[in-house]
């Protein structure tokens, strides 16, 4: 399956809502103007969070932030007949990938997987132990 | 004093019921107007005198429910290398969206 982050408006730009724990962190921004800008603080983040996975920047009118209600955070996951097979409750406090793990694995893609391989569990190991 | 008991106790729920509706209304408000006004409150207040995550889970749940299409979209890789489509790659395989910001 393919993860991609979804780089939206910010949580607490500095010249609205800053946060004194983004201050320590030395994660201070204001409101990017424009979506150049919102780039540029979305490779910041990519890059001192060390995030693996790709990013797509939300475009300035945040219309995919809208339709999902992604502000501040929120962790989504779509099945292959694009229907949303997971949506988290509300970041900060619904954000749990505890959560997206279970709805991963419930996933029917993923169970014929594991029927397939007959276990997600270390398959070399009881190859070799045979 | 005690006659002023029961009055000053139903003003004060009436005022907590007023700035309730009040936080709930700005949570279903844009995120920069809610951020906004999120400010201007010293921090502890609305966390620990009001159900802020209970008002939150609620006022911020949207439209979406699982089962629902996912609503389409073609954003731009941070990259820049190319624009992703995401009933393209839904075509191929499971996607996980992650939203969020560096702040």
């Amino acid at each position: 399956m393919a993860f991609y982050a979804v780089y939206i408006l910010e949580a607490h730009p500095s010249d609205v809502w800053q946060m004194e724990s983004n201050i320590n962190d030395k994660v201070v921004f204001a409101s990017p103007k424009d979506f150049d800008e919102r780039s540029m603080v979305a490779g910041a983040c990519v890059r001192k969070l060390g995030i693996k996975f790709p990013a797509l920047v939300d475009g300035f009118e945040n219309s995919t932030e809208k339709a999902y209600t992604g502000w501040p955070d929120r962790i989504y996951l779509i099945d292959t007949k694009g229907r949303v097979a997971y949506k988290s409750k509300p970041g900060p406090f619904g954000f749990k990938p505890q959560e997206l793990r279970s709805a991963l694995e419930h996933l029917p893609e993923t169970k014929s997987q594991l029927m397939r391989r007959g276990s997600l569990a270390l398959p070399d190991k009881t190859q070799s132990a045979r | 004093m005690k006659k002023f008991l029961v009055p000053s106790l139903i003003v004060l729920l009436v005022v907590y019921a007023l700035c309730t509706a009040f936080i709930w209304r700005t949570m279903r408000r844009p995120p920069e107007e809610f951020a906004r006004v999120m400010a201007k409150i010293p921090g502890p207040v609305a966390f620990l005198l009001f159900p802020f995550e209970t008002l939150w889970t609620r006022a911020r749940a949207g439209t979406l429910q699982a089962g629902d299409p996912a609503p389409d979209f073609s954003l731009m890789k941070l990259d820049k290398s190319e624009s992703i489509q995401l009933s393209s790659l839904t075509a191929r395989q499971p996607v996980v969206l992650v939203f969020g910001s560096y702040t």
